[in-house]
């Protein structure tokens, strides 16, 4: 296995992120992402199936995120449930890293206002 | 409501199947969930409409159609997204996996079925295998670097004469010298002697033959090699010498005290001042200029060469200007290229034609570069052996595909069910790739063990005047590129049964597994028709080209040389160094020749200092009596002496005039004895006998020599050579010291060897006697490297023929096979069984046709580039256009008679009870 270096990963897509956050909560199945991710953004815009899931893949191939083996006792539906891996834990700590350095440059410049 | 969400269902449905198969295999059923649950949650504005979920639809479709592209970008050789590129287990450890199971099955198959596997690993060993050995020879001889450092900078330098047809000619030492002053700033020229000389050593045990080359003393600067033990020739140095390492080795057990001794080579003690390294070979035979004094290669030892103290180059103080021996070398400064030499060079010559017109009118110079003249003459031949091996491991590789084509029919099932099971058309292919290139790589390995024994082989074959023969080994590269052509082959051998199996009918072969086997697709049959007709085309080209080297190799040993060369021995000797004055060689060399006509059988003897076919030549310029001309514009005619009965011996007839006789003798006026080409060129029309000429550089300094006799023409350089102007001397006018000798005899001359040998040292054991062959052996010599070639396309050829034989055996086997049950249906309803031997042979005639009839349009396009091989036979050779069709078919009719008569046989009972 090649030496897995958090930063390469840096900057993810604003969806890997939003996906990353969602499972940071703990393990989730794919529509509950979906809700999370839609309620966060204030459904302004929605993100569907389709586009869940090609990033779901992606992050599955890349290790950030697996599928949990053994589903939640209460749950019937027959779902799958993901959860962060150490490096998608790793890779969303430098990602949040990053942000936040922006953000506090942003402040720092005034761009941002407390809303009135 | 309900309508909707069954809308929503197939409109889902629709739109999933814009995703890659494995995506959909993986995400599906979530995905579908997923849109009913975001539908019934109704996000936006108001219930769903038909609208909004056409359009969620939609857009799901669309995600499915990027996701393609993405996977296709990362996997472009899988496009059709195998189920494990969605997996979380990620596709480098299934890449690895799959390929495992793939070696594992494919090892599996091949011991279920060792026959099949064996013939395909040994038909792809011995295409690979030959290829290798090739081009291990191609490699060592055109590719490597010659020993010398930098060698691509370094060039020779010739003068040339359009005007008299010379255009690469050996330089004389005073336009060398103006030559190597002319371009200091460009290059750096050094001269070295255009031929190998033979001298005596004198050793404790007697002299001994060596043979060695005069070179100037920067030679081995230029070349860029250093000494192994002492040092090579530095400024000044005069009396000395510099060892090659064999000799060394061979002659003083590579004794490193050899340094500071004193050798006599000929008359002079010279100091042994350094040994070459091992792998130092200079000059090469192509390196010397056209008219060396022995055909022989390789050097013992190396001179020094200065004009001021060659007595050649300098007469009386003055470095001549016309007389033409040296070959010069040189290395360019960086950034200096060939071209800009040359038109320097031929700035200088232009100058001293204009300084010297009476010896440079005319000259000028080229420059080549070293590699080119090293090897860049066996380039066509090597490359031609190259291509023909080629093709050899193509139709190999046909023959392969066609058995691996056979094989997937069989196997119609099993991949079926693969495909069935989910694998995609390029999991199939990936698996018959990974079979076929295990089998060449297979080959390859079997192939590898016999290279080298391979090589050895055409070392052993290969004419001795191929340069650089024993630098010839099997190297990295050699490995590496046996390796690249085996994976090479592989694949293509793989995807030929893919391309009909990799997408096979579902239903039928799962169907009945019994009509999978015997059966085949169309398809599949249709294919490996076609790769039959490419395979007869292919061994059409080749037989066509064996047929004409063959032809050009017959022509070449049916041109009469001038001379019989049947029951002639011949050999050179060497007097001993006693005999200083003219006399006393005459007197020696009437004894010996009284010796030599007393051994029983012998009917003639004589000798010459030229023998044809079997020596160099040398040259001299003529001045006719009554013709005056400027020295520089002279004729050049052939000039050797004939030793008492020469003409007879050879069977020369004397076409006008008289032959030598004994009153020819040295107080006799001079005479000599000159050839039809000449009395034709000098003389046209006019009668030759009693024509007075003067020979040499400078013939005024000459007496007038009488011509008293013409005899036929000689071909001397080579049978395809046309004879040029010969002029001969008697010996007694002239009695040379090393000279080629005669014999002929009524019986076998090979066997008057051992009493010849046994004879002459009776007669004088300081007489040394060396190179015996009989003349046919000599001429044979001369054409080795046709009858190399030749033997080897012709092996090629008759590989290829059995390949294409065995291609239509395979192809007619099978279709035979196919129709067992119509030819019983036939046979029961009376048809003649001849009948039916007829329908199949005529089958396999259809195919060999088409073959044959692109075969010979491709050999007709390419014939051409045979053309430096071929000797008065043209490319487009009726006979051979004729004759390759023909013995192709009767190969193709031979291979599908086996297959024909067991149709002929059938018995329709079982034949109909197949089933």
């Amino acid at each position: 296995m090649d030496r897995f270096r958090a930063e390469s990963f840096i900057p993810l897509t604003p969806l890997a992120f939003d996906i990353l956050l969602a499972l940071a909560e703990g393990e989730q199945h794919g529509y509950r992402i979906l809700q999370d991710v839609n309620a966060r953004s204030g459904n302004a815009a929605p993100l569907h199936a389709g586009t869940l899931y090609r990033a779901l893949a992606r992050l599955l191939e890349q290790a950030l995120i697996e599928e949990l083996a053994e589903r939640p006792a209460e749950d019937d539906e027959r779902r799958r449930y993901y959860q962060l891996t150490e490096r998608g834990i790793a890779v969303a700590r430098a990602e949040a890293r990053r942000l936040a350095a922006q953000i506090a440059t942003a402040e720092a410049r005034h761009l941002l206002r407390a809303p009135a | 409501m309900r309508s909707l969400s069954t809308l929503a269902s197939l409109a889902c449905s629709l739109a999933l199947l814009a995703y890659p198969r494995a995506f959909r295999a993986r995400f599906g059923r979530e995905m579908r969930a997923d849109f009913h649950r975001a539908l019934c949650e109704g996000r936006g504005p108001g219930t769903p409409t038909a609208l909004t979920v056409l359009r969620a639809a939609a857009r799901l479709a669309s995600t499915g159609l990027a996701e393609h592209g993405s996977a296709l970008r990362r996997w472009p050789l899988f496009p059709n997204h195998p189920p494990h590129l969605y997996h979380p287990h990620g596709r480098r450890a299934m890449f690895w996996e799959t390929l495992r199971s793939d070696i594992g099955h494919a090892l599996a198959l091949a011991r279920k079925r060792p026959a099949v596997t064996g013939l395909a690993v040994l038909a792809l060993a011995l295409g690979i295998g030959a290829n290798s050995a090739i081009f291990t020879v191609v490699n060592g001889v055109l590719l490597q670097p010659l020993p010398y450092r930098q060698a691509t900078d370094l060039v020779m330098v010739w003068s040339s004469n359009t005007r008299e047809q010379k255009p690469v000619n050996v330089v004389s030492p005073a336009n060398f010298l103006d030559y190597r002053d002319g371009v200091t700033d460009l290059a750096d020229l050094e001269a070295f002697a255009s031929f190998i000389v033979s001298e005596q050593l004198q050793t404790d045990e007697g002299p001994e033959r060596v043979l060695m080359v005069n070179a100037g003393p920067r030679v081995f600067d230029i070349l860029g090699r250093a000494a192994l033990v002492g040092r090579t020739f530095a400024a000044g140095d005069t009396d000395v010498v510099v060892l090659s390492h064999g000799y060394w080795q061979r002659r003083f057990g590579g004794d490193a005290g050899i340094l500071g001794r004193a050798l006599i080579i000929g008359d002079r003690p010279r100091t042994v001042i350094g040994v070459m390294p091992d792998d130092f070979v200079f000059p090469y035979a192509t390196m010397l200029g056209p008219d060396g004094f022995t055909t022989r290669t390789g050097v013992d030892l190396w001179l020094p060469w200065v004009p001021e103290g060659d007595p050649f180059a300098n007469r009386g103080g003055q470095i001549v200007r016309n007389v033409h021996y040296l070959a010069i070398v040189g290395r360019l400064k960086p950034g200096v290229t060939r071209e800009a030499l040359e038109s320097r060079l031929a700035g200088v010559a232009g100058q001293l034609a204009q300084a010297y017109p009476s010896s440079n009118d005319g000259w000028g110079a080229v420059v080549v570069p070293l590699h080119e003249q090293a090897v860049g003459q066996v380039r066509p031949a090597l490359l031609l052996l190259l291509a023909g091996v080629g093709v050899v491991l193509l139709m190999a590789c046909v023959n392969v595909a066609g058995l691996a084509l056979a094989q997937s029919v069989g196997r119609q099932r099993e991949l079926a069910v693969r495909a069935a099971l989910g694998a995609g058309r390029g999991r199939l292919l990936r698996l018959l790739i990974t079979e076929s290139v295990l089998l060449a790589l297979a080959g390859a390995a079997v192939a590898l063990l016999v290279v080298q024994w391979g090589v050895r082989a055409l070392i052993v074959l290969a004419p001795s005047t191929i340069p650089r023969l024993a630098e010839v080994e099997p190297d990295t590269s050699v490995l590496a590129v046996t390796m690249a052509v085996a994976v090479v082959s592989g694949i293509g051998i793989g995807l030929v049964p893919a391309f009909t199996a990799s997408r096979p009918d579902l239903r039928d072969a799962l169907q009945d597994g019994g009509r999978g086997a015997a059966g085949g697709s169309p398809v599949g049959r249709r294919l490996r028709a076609g790769l039959v007709v490419g395979e007869v085309a292919l061994a059409v080209m080749l037989c066509a080209g064996t047929f004409l080297l063959l032809r050009s190799f017959t022509a070449l040993l049916t041109v009469n040389p001038g001379f019989s060369p049947e029951g002639l021995l011949t050999m050179q000797v060497e007097l001993p160094d006693r005999l200083t004055t003219a006399e006393a060689r005459l007197a020696y060399y009437d004894e010996l020749f009284e010796r030599l006509r007393a051994l029983p059988g012998v009917v003639a003897a004589g000798g010459t200092t030229r023998l044809p076919l079997g020596s160099t030549s040398v040259s001299t310029t003529i001045d006719v009596e009554g013709r005056p001309r400027p020295d520089a514009e002279l004729p050049e005619v052939q000039f050797r002496r004939a030793v008492d009965d020469y003409f007879r011996a050879m069977q020369m007839p004397v076409v006008r005039g008289r032959s030598f006789t004994r009153e020819d003798g040295p107080a006799s006026p001079p005479v000599a004895v000159v050839n039809e080409a000449m009395a034709a060129r000098l003389f046209p029309g006019e009668n030759p006998l009693g024509r007075r000429v003067r020979t040499g550089p400078n013939p005024s300094r000459n007496q007038w020599t009488t011509i008293v006799g013409v005899v036929g023409d000689v071909r001397h350089t080579g049978l395809e050579q046309v004879p040029a102007p010969e002029m001969y001397i008697p010996h007694r006018q002239g009695p040379p010291v090393a000279p080629f000798l005669v014999v002929r005899t009524t019986g076998n001359p090979a066997e008057l060897v051992e009493r010849l040998r046994a004879d002459a040292r009776a007669f004088d054991r300081a007489l040394a006697l060396f190179d015996v062959r009989t003349m046919l052996d000599v001429r044979s010599a001369s054409v080795a490297p046709r009858r190399f070639v030749l033997l080897l396309v012709s092996v090629f050829g008759g590989l290829a023929l059995l390949l294409a034989g065995v291609g239509v055996y395979g192809v007619m086997a099978l279709v035979v096979g196919e129709r067992t049950r119509e030819m019983g249906v036939r046979l029961a309803l009376g048809a003649e069984p001849r009948a039916v031997l007829w329908m199949v042979l005529g089958q396999a005639a259809r195919l060999a046709a088409i073959g044959i009839a692109l075969g010979v349009a491709a050999a007709w396009l390419l014939s051409p580039l045979l053309a430096s091989q071929l000797f008065e036979v043209r490319p487009a050779d009726p006979v051979t256009f004729t004759a390759a069709p023909i013995v192709l078919l009767a190969a193709a009719a031979l291979a599908a008679f086996i297959p024909a008569r067991r149709a002929m046989r059938v018995d329709p009972l079982v034949a109909l009870r197949v089933d």
